[in-house]
């Protein structure tokens, strides 16, 4: 009876297939976390993007895969030191006010190989087609000291982890973060390229936030910066008085 | 062992800053400063943004300085009346400080300017520190007596009126130098994240002519009020102030400071203000030389506020 229901089932299982095949995605992806969570002991964390194509990926094929991920933007300004009688103080500085503060790329090629500049450029892939428009100082130095130090940090990383492929149509890339990572929401984009364009693409989202004491204290002395400002008082001479007593020499 | 600093926003290990904290407490018991000139620096040294360095400061000064107040109020060594009058200004020039704080860090000078005035501040009380100690030094092994104390002279401040009557002290002053003195170390104690202490003695004994037996507690009074005023102002206005890296250091420092205290009852006066003078002049020497060199790099960024 057993092999009769199989058989049913299979059957019934057939026409679905069949009608599925059209509309399979050439892309599927998710991540192994939605939430990365900043705890007292946090020290980075990384998240896995992982997925399947429905051709092989690979330069035989010419499918690639793009992983993009984007944090919250981050206002930043880049200072220039200047020599001022002898010493070095910040000179003039320009501000960028939309850069985002995470970024990173990851590609099974570099996307200049595979993608045309119009396409790098309006999809933001690749360090050098970020907008990186500047308020104040309007020197390229500042752009490439942006570029250079924000990659040094690891808080904007290019091809810095690879997307690795297996068995032709599985595909995973590792997605790290410093410890100095913002908190908010983070966005990361998957796309399938082929013949220099983007065929399919696949939105995931994510959340960076502080859990535990850490997510309490940035709270409150966000919220309630004079009852913190208290507190701090009160914990620290606490804590002298504390100390007093416990280390007493007689 | 890694731990978050959630004001700072990255994490630094804890074991460190236990360390450092011990180290600076150590000093500062064998010294008996309170050792936030020294603290600071370290901190932008390992990587703590200045501001959160110089806030967080403060805050472990005034911790670092309570058991020390506790101690001199049980042995009745607090001038109160001389205490509140400093107090006064130091209120006043931290509010100050702090204000200045603020404008600095939206300028983007913050760093420059507390490494400038570290070794402006320190440069100068270190190289009077080493020049006052070693010509006691060589007036004892010349006389073989104790250095002549200039108590009870009479120059110009003596003249100043708003005269008032520090029975603890036994002085009858103008108020207005104590305030003055209390007006500069609240400005310096803002902007550097130090207490003071270590200006603070000197200008009471030889600006003041305080008897050396009120002048540690007393600043001690200054130190902790001062502080705690700065620590409120840095936490309402810049917040700044991070409560865990506060906390860790204190854990170390007040270990640090009895093992010092021990210690320093072993060295004579002199040879204790000259070390304290040579650490002095070291530090202040190390950010001028970071401030001199030639940077590795030209470009520095950091969040636009």
């Amino acid at each position: 009876m057993r092999w009769l229901a199989l058989l049913v089932a299979l059957l019934a299982a057939l026409p679905a297939r069949a009608q599925q095949t059209p509309s399979t995605p050439l892309l599927t992806a998710d991540l192994s976390t939605d939430r990365v969570e900043i705890t007292t002991g946090f020290t980075g964390s990384s998240v896995i993007v992982f997925g399947a194509t429905e051709n092989l990926i690979g330069p035989e094929t010419g499918e690639d895969v793009v992983v993009l991920a984007w944090g919250p933007s981050q206002p930043t300004v880049v200072r220039r030191k200047v020599n001022v009688l002898g010493f070095w103080v910040n000179g003039p500085a320009a501000t960028f006010p939309e850069i985002p503060g995470f970024y990173a790329i990851a590609a099974t090629r570099p996307v200049w190989q595979v993608l045309p500049e119009e396409v790098r450029r309006s999809g933001r892939l690749g360090l050098d087609a970020l907008p990186l428009r500047a308020v104040g100082a309007q020197a390229p130095a500042f752009r490439a000291a942006l570029l250079d130090l924000k990659q040094r940090d690891g808080r904007w990383q290019e091809y810095a982890a690879p997307v690795t492929v297996a068995g032709g149509r599985l595909f995973s890339a590792r997605v790290s973060f410093p410890d100095t990572v913002q908190t908010g929401d983070y966005r990361i984009e998957v796309l399938l390229v082929r013949e220099q364009r983007i065929v399919a693409r696949q939105e995931l989202f994510l959340r960076v936030d502080r859990v535990g004491s850490a997510a309490t204290i940035a709270y409150v002395a966000r919220t309630a910066p004079l009852l913190y400002g208290v507190a701090c008082i009160v914990l620290a001479a606490l804590a002298g008085w504390l100390g007093s007593i416990l280390f007493r020499r007689n | 062992m890694q731990v978050y600093l959630p004001i700072a926003e990255m994490s630094v290990d804890a074991l460190l800053l236990l360390g450092i904290g011990f180290g600076v407490g150590w000093l500062s018991g064998l010294f008996g400063v309170g050792g936030g000139f020294l603290l600071t620096p370290l901190l932008i040294l390992i990587g703590i943004p200045s501001p959160v360095a110089v806030a967080s400061g403060a805050n472990q000064t005034l911790g670092a300085s309570v058991s020390g107040l506790i101690a001199q109020w049980r042995r009745d060594n607090v001038d109160v009346r001389m205490g509140v009058v400093l107090l006064a200004g130091g209120f006043l020039g931290s509010a100050l400080g702090v204000q200045l704080f603020a404008a600095l860090r939206r300028a983007g000078q913050v760093d420059i300017a507390v490494s400038f005035f570290y070794v402006v501040v320190l440069g100068t009380v270190g190289l009077l520190m080493v020049r006052e100690s070693v010509r006691a030094i060589i007036r004892r092994r010349r006389t073989g007596g104790a250095a002549p104390s200039r108590l009870g002279e009479h120059t110009w401040l003596h003249g100043l009126p708003f005269k008032m009557r520090f029975r603890k002290s036994r002085l009858y002053i103008s108020v207005v130098p104590p305030l003055l003195v209390g007006f500069g170390i609240g400005v310096l104690s803002a902007v550097m994240g130090v207490g003071g202490g270590f200006m603070l003695v000197p200008a009471m004994i030889y600006l003041l002519g305080m008897p050396t037996s009120v002048v540690i507690g007393t600043s001690l009074f200054q130190v902790v009020f001062v502080a705690a005023n700065v620590t409120l102002l840095q936490a309402w206005q810049v917040g700044t102030v991070d409560i865990v890296l506060t906390m860790l250091l204190l854990a170390g420092g007040v270990a640090g400071a009895q093992f010092g205290a021990a210690m320093g009852t072993k060295l004579r006066g002199e040879e204790t203000r000259a070390l304290l003078g040579l650490l002095v002049l070291g530090v202040a020497i190390g950010l001028a030389w970071d401030l001199i060199r030639a940077p590795e790099n030209l470009f520095a960024i950091g969040p636009a506020r």
